[in-house]
């Protein structure tokens, strides 16, 4: 019988920070640590999550602690929100689970100078095209269509890959995570498989938890780091949530199947499967990240045609160009990855497989790795909340180096089962109730609006305090929902 | 017979049969309720054979779903109907009976991503079989 969260020892470290001490169970090397205030962690325990963050704490070659942020929810492995980082000198792992399968799932976001004034008299025929023009929902492929080797080009080269072919600009590949590539891909350890099963979906939203939202700016609280980011009171803005599509499902899929007697191979003794995992130096954990790279860059381009294709949308429904829109990217960035990065642990500085699973990498001001118009106010953090109340953008904070290997929550993280949220929708009429609110929504199925219901969701507001109060990363501005595009 | 159980992220299945054959049959039964939400309107009309192997029920349950995951994603193909053997080497040989997603007729769901190892469970439950699987929605 898996713990309940009762007999799961927690103690307070402080206001917004909870421990599991490694005594909870033989085997685990470190501490689980958790970003919470007193109501979220109430929450948090109706849940396997914090039994997960526990099992991870097992991995070995963690430093410091198992990391869990305030949006935390039970996975499967790792928890969703969990961070974990291994160093491949102390024969540290990587783990597939804890990248999940949809490899580099992550959001971006999207500025225009439009206002909400100029929209709303035009935001039902928006919505109807974004939703006919994007390829939403399951199985659905899109308009672009890469043969074999320009598909192997795409994920060595990621977004310069389309930018060669017109399809992003420079400062699209500036604003991106990595500039849109990780380095040292291996689309050649991509099986044939992936390349399948992902080779029409570049450009495709999916279905589940993705989508694309129409936005407003409604509340600005860094007007410095706001006017960095080029964001005004009012302003409508784009928010895409999507992944690598079937591509990363299978690299995942793929490597959890070649991980399976590995942990018996080197003696590691996991207490949940999904937790399997190599040495980084081994040459199948070396032939992981090759491969998972390699599906990253693919994701970085997903996203990319997504929002190309929004911009082409907003230039026909406004009947202007997307430059006279200054439909510009603000930032992409990933919440399901592992990167190697240089972290402080115990004083000495260390190079570290950061595992993010559900949690936003949140550099502060000053970090190299920061594009030059971010580099005072920190990295731009995009945390989606539920298609009924809000999202908000933050800014990487100093505390996020000294408490969480540079990381912060990737979202409002789920209250409800999705079994139970659809329970909970039986009839009633989610795009009706969030039309009365002003929000346009379109889905392929009623089942996709039931589950992903705002209620589903945990309130963003309170998850984003605790990061903002921990140090983690600093509130810049919040967004509302006019219009969602789902599957 | 299948069952949804509460996962907050995912979905979870139950299965339960009289045999491993059946099971692994009403485990893609199981998968495809997922996928579409009128099974019943699925016609048999085309049939793909598997053939699979696997070091034990578990690993090899996971590979059946996997695998049918994976035909259904790239050739856009709903199966309804499971002939299933499974040998005592874990060596499995089905035949899936379905159709070719048409909008017109079939009311999509969910996508689902991966069959997860996370508390993937295939056992003896009394007399029958019985199967516990996340999938990764």
């Amino acid at each position: 019988m898996p713990a309940t969260a009762n007999t799961i020892p927690l103690e307070q470290v402080d206001a917004c920070c909870w421990r599991i001490p490694k005594r909870y169970k033989p085997g685990m090397r470190v501490d689980g640590l958790i970003f919470a205030d007193d109501r979220l962690i109430e929450q948090i325990k109706g849940d396997q999550a914090l039994e997960q963050v526990a099992n991870v704490a097992f991995l070995p070659g963690i430093q410091t602690a198992s990391f869990a942020m305030p949006d935390i929810h039970w996975g499967y492995g790792f928890c969703i929100g969990g961070v974990c980082a291994t160093d491949p000198e102390e024969d540290g792992v990587v783990s597939p689970g804890g990248v999940g399968y949809d490899i580099n799932c992550g959001v971006r976001l999207m500025r225009t100078n439009l206002r909400v004034d100029e929209v709303q008299p035009r935001l039902k025929t928006l919505v109807e095209t974004l939703y006919r023009r994007i390829p939403t929902g399951v199985g659905r492929s899109g308009k672009y269509h890469f043969g074999p080797s320009e598909l192997q080009q795409l994920m060595a080269e990621g977004v310069g890959f389309l930018y060669q072919r017109g399809l992003a600009t420079e400062r699209d590949v500036d604003c991106t995570e990595a500039r849109g590539c990780i380095d040292d891909a291996v689309p050649t350890h991509v099986s044939d498989r992936a390349s399948e099963r992902g080779a029409n979906q570049c450009g495709t939203l999916g279905a589940g938890n993705h989508f694309l939202e129409v936005q407003v700016v409604d509340q600005i609280a860094d007007e410095r780091a706001a006017a960095a980011m080029e964001l005004q009171k009012d302003m409508v803005c784009v928010l895409i949530h999507s992944g690598s599509r079937g591509l990363g499902y299978q690299v995942c899929d793929d490597a959890l199947r070649m991980f399976r007697s590995v942990p018996a191979v080197h003696g590691i003794e996991l207490p949940d499967r999904q937790l399997a995992c190599a040495p980084i130096n081994s040459p199948e954990g070396q032939h992981y990240i090759g491969s998972m790279r390699a599906a990253a860059n693919f994701a970085f381009c997903n996203r990319q045609l997504l929002m190309w294709q929004t911009r082409e949308v907003f230039n026909d429904v406004f009947g202007r160009s997307w430059s006279d829109m200054d439909m510009q990217l603000v930032y992409d960035i990933a919440h399901n990855i592992a990167k190697f990065e240089q972290h402080r642990v115990d004083g000495q500085v260390k190079t570290v497989c950061v595992h993010r699973k559900g949690a936003t990498r949140a550099f502060p001001p000053g970090h190299p790795e920061l594009p030059e118009r971010y580099r005072e106010i920190g990295q731009p953090v995009i945390i989606p909340g539920d298609m009924g109340r809000a999202s908000w953008i933050l800014a990487g904070a100093p505390g996020s180096m000294e408490r969480s290997f540079g990381t912060t929550c990737h979202g409002a993280g789920r209250a409800m089962s999705r079994t139970a949220a659809a329970k909970d929708a039986r009839g009633r009429r989610i795009d009706q109730e969030l039309l009365a609110k002003g929000i346009v929504a379109r889905a392929r199925s009623w089942k996709g609006l039931a589950e992903e219901q705002p209620k589903a969701y945990k309130d963003v507001d309170l998850v984003v305090d605790v990061v903002h109060k921990a140090g983690l990363s600093t509130k810049v501005a919040r967004l509302r929902p006019i219009g969602v595009i789902k599957g | 017979m299948f069952e949804l159980f509460e996962h907050t992220a995912d979905v979870g299945l139950r299965i339960r049969a009289a045999d491993l054959n059946g099971l692994f049959a009403e485990a893609a039964r199981g998968l495809f309720s997922l996928i579409v939400e009128n099974m019943d309107d699925v016609r048999p009309g085309r049939q793909r054979t598997f053939c699979l192997e696997a070091d034990n029920p578990t690993e090899l349950l996971c590979d059946w779903l996997a695998e049918l995951l994976f035909v259904f994603d790239t050739k856009h193909l709903l199966f309804v109907e499971f002939d299933v053997r499974i040998n005592a080497e874990h060596k499995l040989e089905a035949t899936a009976r379905g159709e070719t997603v048409d909008e017109t007729r079939h009311r999509l769901d969910h996508e689902v991503k991966a069959i997860t190892y996370h508390g993937l469970t295939v056992r003896r439950d009394g007399p029958g079989w019985m199967a516990e699987v996340i999938v990764d929605i």
